[in-house]
């Protein structure tokens, strides 16, 4: 199975919420990793200030930063190649390298309500 | 009913913690007790958690992490934990692994990123933490002594472990937003033990001080109650510098300190009341060296050193006064005003006084204010010129969290908007809270003048910096970074638009505080326009003899604050609300 890494500048945090706006690419790609980890696909995302080790063991990402400066990030590589640079992956993208459809990757779940019904 | 503080017949516990806002005297208190504790034969461990930590001026010795014997004090030691050293420890310890791996932008990124308050709060927790849970030191003495750092700095510090054993406990996302905590997730189990030894009245107690102001007790009190809620119950009330009644007759400062003084204590909040309470004489001498230490507790005594009073010829008339500042900004044309210190300098007053002053002389002037006491006294709206607004910063932490729950919901499902809730958690969230909404503010007055009287760290504007050219260069929307907090960031850089003025008091910690702002300031490309010492004794005239004294312990700190400021400094007199001393 594919295995999807995102390396990510440094934040504060995954949503990027502590920035002076709120950006809705950050929280699209948060719900999309969401939605696929929850359907089996190895994605991950490295941000800097968290996983440094991620960065320094990786060396096209490295050569990339030296290249092209910090602005390369965000850095989506599949298989350890490198698909897309400078912006997270669209939702069709995502579908197109884990054929899970797109629907299901933008899907957002609604409350499940459990309902103690006895069955007869 | 209260009495003289005298730690030797108190009972004291193992631990104790005097807190209070900067420059109540928390480490004069502190160190007083420890050298008393020590003169009675126990063995005492003094430490100071203090960023703006003048332990080294109180015992005339150089300090470091690694408890130090004090000669004239027999079984008294003293260790100074400069939380911002810790806090670039912690950052090497995270970093210095990449720094040779890394290309150079990343390590500068994330230096930054672990650059901001909550990291040096966190290290300084960290250090302190361990000190408490370590065997060694826990039986190596009889007493350990805390003089910690400000209230609201103090509080988060004792408040974090709380917060973070529930939060690490709660959090089921794996990969968390610990952010700069994340690399101590590791110490859990310290930190649980850290909040029950603090929580424990066998083992500690806590010195809330203060002085007899009404603003100083509002924050004691606020203090008290937090802790209370996090279960540090054990607590004892200080009142530093009375003055009692050794006041000299007919001296309108002295008058005026009496008058002051009891006003405090009438309307001493209702929660201190039931706290036992103890007094501190004002010291007519500066409270450095172990035989002033020695002295403290005692009643106020007539003064020795007549020499150093007849040497009180400092005129005040060398100082310029508001008004220079005020003419600066008028000449200058300089539209946004912001004034900025720590708690209990009178940042808010002197952001009045400017605003009033810029009225005055024909301007339309907008003050804003996020005065977190809330009890802003209505100002003469000088023929409509002058308006008034209020940021409440929980409201805005508030609304902003809606925002972003708002925009999320779309995207995410139950469980991500429970992980972005944890996000929203974070310390910064309120900054940058507070940011947004003077941006706003800022943008909406076209013609007025705007008078802030709180300012952004340096840190946050580096981040809000770095965000912002990296959505530009993302060709993102503007929609995203809000367009009055693009327009601000530029602007507030630029000294023919934004005058930046720090305000501080000629004492030891509040010097010290400014001066880490500034420097903080300074990373983020913003030189302070003026310097402010709020409520000088120099400047106000008197013939009290313990007064006079202290007017001179202001000298030193003045001409250091010329320096930082270049002689850009204006200085305003003590004075009493609706009581203004002369200072002819």
């Amino acid at each position: 199975m594919k295995s999807i890494q995102i390396f990510e500048p440094a934040m504060c945090c995954p949503t990027g919420i502590c920035g002076p706006g709120i950006d809705p690419e950050l929280i699209r790609i948060t719900g999309a990793v969401h939605n696929l980890r929850k359907k089996g696909i190895a994605i991950s995302r490295f941000n800097l200030t968290g996983h440094p080790g991620a960065f320094a063991k990786n060396q096209v990402v490295q050569n990339l930063i030296k290249s092209d400066g910090m602005e390369v990030l965000p850095v989506t590589l599949v298989d350890g190649t490198v698909v897309k640079k400078g912006h997270y992956p669209s939702n069709q993208e995502l579908a197109e390298w884990t054929h899970i459809s797109e629907d299901e990757i933008g899907k957002k779940q609604h409350f499940q309500i459990k309902l103690n019904v006895v069955n007869k | 009913m209260s009495h003289l503080f005298h730690p030797q017949t108190m009972g004291l516990t193992p631990f104790l913690f005097f807190t209070g806002k900067g420059g109540v005297g928390k480490t004069s208190a502190a160190s007083a007790t420890a050298v008393a504790l020590a003169d009675e034969g126990k063995k005492v461990l003094l430490i100071s958690t203090d960023p703006a930590s003048n332990l080294q001026d109180v015992f005339a010795t150089s300090l470091t992490m690694v408890s130090k014997a004090i000669e004239e004090v027999p079984g008294l030691y003293v260790s100074n934990l400069d939380p911002e050293e810790a806090a670039a420890r912690y950052r090497e310890k995270v970093i210095g692994p990449y720094r040779s791996q890394l290309p150079e932008a990343a390590v500068k990124q994330m230096e930054e990123q672990l650059s901001g308050s909550c990291t040096v709060e966190i290290a300084a927790f960290d250090a302190f933490s361990s000190m408490l849970t370590d065997p060694r030191i826990v039986h190596g003495f009889d007493h350990i002594i805390f003089d910690t750092a400000p209230t609201g700095h103090t509080l988060r510090l004792l408040q974090l472990p709380t917060a973070w054993s529930g939060f690490l406990k709660d959090n089921t996302h794996g990969a968390s937003c610990l952010g700069p905590l994340a690399g101590l997730s590791d110490k859990k189990g310290q930190y649980r033990e850290t909040v029950q030894a603090l929580a424990d009245p066998k083992k500690t107690m806590l010195m809330l001080v203060t002085r007899p102001e009404v603003s100083a007790n509002k924050e004691a009190a606020r203090a008290s109650a937090e802790l209370k809620k996090i279960g540090i119950a054990n607590q004892y009330l200080l009142i530093n510098g009375r003055i009692g009644q050794s006041g000299t007759e007919n001296d309108p400062l002295a008058h005026a300190f009496i008058k002051r003084e009891h006003q405090a204590l009438a309307s001493l909040p209702e929660n201190l009341k039931e706290i036992p309470t103890f007094d501190i004489s004002l010291a007519p001498f500066n409270v450095t060296g172990v035989a002033n230490l020695r002295k403290l507790f005692f009643g106020s005594q007539p003064i020795q050193d007549h020499a150093a009073v007849s040497e009180n010829g400092e005129t005040h008339s060398r100082y310029p006064d508001l008004e220079v500042l005020v003419n600066d900004l008028v000449t200058r044309g300089q539209r946004v005003i912001f004034t900025m210190g720590k708690g209990g300098v009178g940042k808010t007053t002197v952001a009045r006084k400017i605003a009033a002053a810029l009225a005055k002389r024909g301007n339309r002037v907008l003050l804003t204010t996020t005065d977190p006491a809330g009890h802003f006294d209505p100002m003469d709206p000088q023929g409509g010129r002058l308006t008034v607004s209020r940021i409440d910063p929980k409201k805005e932490v508030r609304d902003y969290r809606e925002t972003v729950l708002n925009q999320a919901k779309e995207h995410l499902d139950e469980e991500g908007l429970a992980y972005l809730m944890e996000d929203l958690r974070s310390p910064c969230t309120e900054e940058i809270a507070v940011f947004r909404a003077f941006a706003n503010v800022v943008e909406k007055a076209e013609n007025e003048i705007v008078v802030i009287d709180t300012a952004p760290s340096g840190h946050t504007l580096l981040l809000l910096d770095a965000t912002e050219s990296y959505h530009r260069e993302l060709a993102h929307s503007a929609g995203e970074v809000p367009v009055s907090v693009q327009r601000l960031l530029p602007k507030l850089r630029d000294p023919a638009t934004t005058a930046v003025i720090i305000v501080t008091l000629a004492e030891t910690t509040p010097v010290y505080e400014s001066e880490r702002l500034a420097k903080d300031l300074k990373r983020a490309g913003i030189t302070p326009t003026w310097w402010v010492i709020n409520q000088s004794l120099v400047a106000a005239a008197t013939a009290d003899d313990v007064l006079k004294t202290r007017a001179r312990a202001e000298t030193p700190w003045i001409r250091r604050v010329t320096e930082d400021s270049e002689h850009h400094l204006v200085i305003i007199p003590w004075m009493d609300k609706g009581l203004t001393v002369k200072s002819s």
